[in-house]
């Protein structure tokens, strides 16, 4: 049988695969931002002992039936400008915030719209973590969608969410929202 | 303490493995020497934690050149009116493309896919396994850590000292032994 017609053959059994088909997610935001930590809770891991990411991490997770394939990248300055390693064939992008870290806001802002700009994210839903609502003085979602400018983001599908990964609010749902998301849109083309 | 058997060719494990094409096995052999050349380059880069270094791109990214670079010459060899850009342009056309770097081993990932799914293990199981360290990141790790076990001398050598020999072939003195 050649290449093109288990290709084919795959085609026709689309449905299905679509339902298998790795949905890559990419976790991205500034360092500390708890990126590693949300993966980890997520994935029903310990959270106590995680370490700041030097490289990159990668989870399979099963949801819903929706096998998501999710690359973990540090968020150190240093590491920034080997996040574009990451982004083919990504069909999500998740940015997480540290909402208790006013300062460097400004600078999320800036790292995010650089990313946004990148031709193979284009047409990727974007899912905001406002993460750390545990802390005392987190900002909330509202608060951060407006310092971000988020509305004005027409190039992308985007949702924000608060959260905490120590509690674990919210992230179920946030990720619910990002895989229905992604789920329309490949639907929708086919 | 544990006797190895002489080879017995008449066993049926063994014609079915000798009645592999000989294409297969020149496949096989091209994938283990690249394998080979880039595990004994870079095995002392890989460690076992979780968190990967930045250059393991690199070189999974030099692995899947490499592999790719011999598919497409041996495709140019066998059809000489074959382009990559020709596929790719096909394959954009038709399918969903999970990478525009190296085409043909998204169209192999593809399969490997398909053939879990439909869990038609055709492949037989080392060759199977080598495919899915071309498209899968975590098997490529997974096979450098395993290379490194066993450079370290962590992983006990199996191949010596052992044999599983069938149960037909031991009889009853065998059992008795008394030089045990």
């Amino acid at each position: 049988m050649g290449l093109l017609t288990v290709l084919k053959k795959l085609k026709q059994k689309e449905k299905e695969m679509r339902i298998l088909m790795l949905y890559v997610f990419v976790f991205v935001g500034l360092d500390n931002a708890g990126k590693t930590t949300v993966l980890k809770r997520l994935n029903g891991e310990p959270i106590d002992t995680i370490s700041p990411t030097l490289g990159f991490n990668i989870k399979t997770l099963e949801h819903r039936g929706y096998k998501l394939n999710v690359w973990d990248v540090g968020g150190q300055k240093s590491l920034r400008s080997y996040w574009r390693n990451y982004f083919e064939s990504t069909d999500g992008l998740v940015w997480v915030i540290d909402s208790a870290d006013k300062r460097r806001l400004d600078d999320c802002k800036i790292e995010l719209y650089k990313l946004l700009q990148e031709e193979r994210l284009e047409g990727a839903s974007l899912l905001v973590f406002a993460n750390k609502q545990d802390m005392p003085g987190a900002l909330s979602a509202a608060d951060i969608a407006d310092i971000l400018e988020l509305p004005n983001i027409k190039t992308h599908h985007w949702q924000i969410y608060k959260c905490s990964a120590v509690t674990g609010e919210n992230l179920v749902d946030g990720i619910n929202w990002i895989v229905d998301d992604i789920a329309a849109r490949i639907f929708y083309i086919d | 303490m544990f006797q190895t058997d002489k080879p017995n060719l008449s066993n049926p494990e063994d014609e079915k493995r000798i009645s592999r094409s000989e294409e297969d096995r020149s496949f096989d052999e091209v994938i283990g020497h690249i394998e080979d050349l880039l595990l004994e380059k870079y095995w002392d880069v890989f460690e076992p934690v979780e968190d990967n270094k930045l250059i393991y791109t690199d070189i999974f990214n030099e692995y899947n050149k490499a592999v790719e670079a011999y598919i497409v010459d041996y495709l140019k060899k066998v059809m000489p009116q074959f382009t990559v850009d020709t596929l790719l342009h096909q394959l954009k056309n038709n399918f969903r493309l999970l990478s525009n770097n190296f085409p043909i081993l998204a169209c192999l990932h593809n399969v490997i896919k398909l053939s879990e799914k439909q869990k038609q293990m055709e492949l037989e199981g080392e060759v199977f396994e080598v495919l899915s360290t071309i498209t899968d990141f975590l098997a490529f790790k997974e096979m450098f850590l395993d290379y490194r076990a066993v450079k370290e001398g962590k992983v006990a050598d199996l191949s010596c000292g052992i044999s599983i020999t069938s149960l037909k072939s031991c009889n009853a003195e065998d059992c008795k032994d008394p030089s045990r």
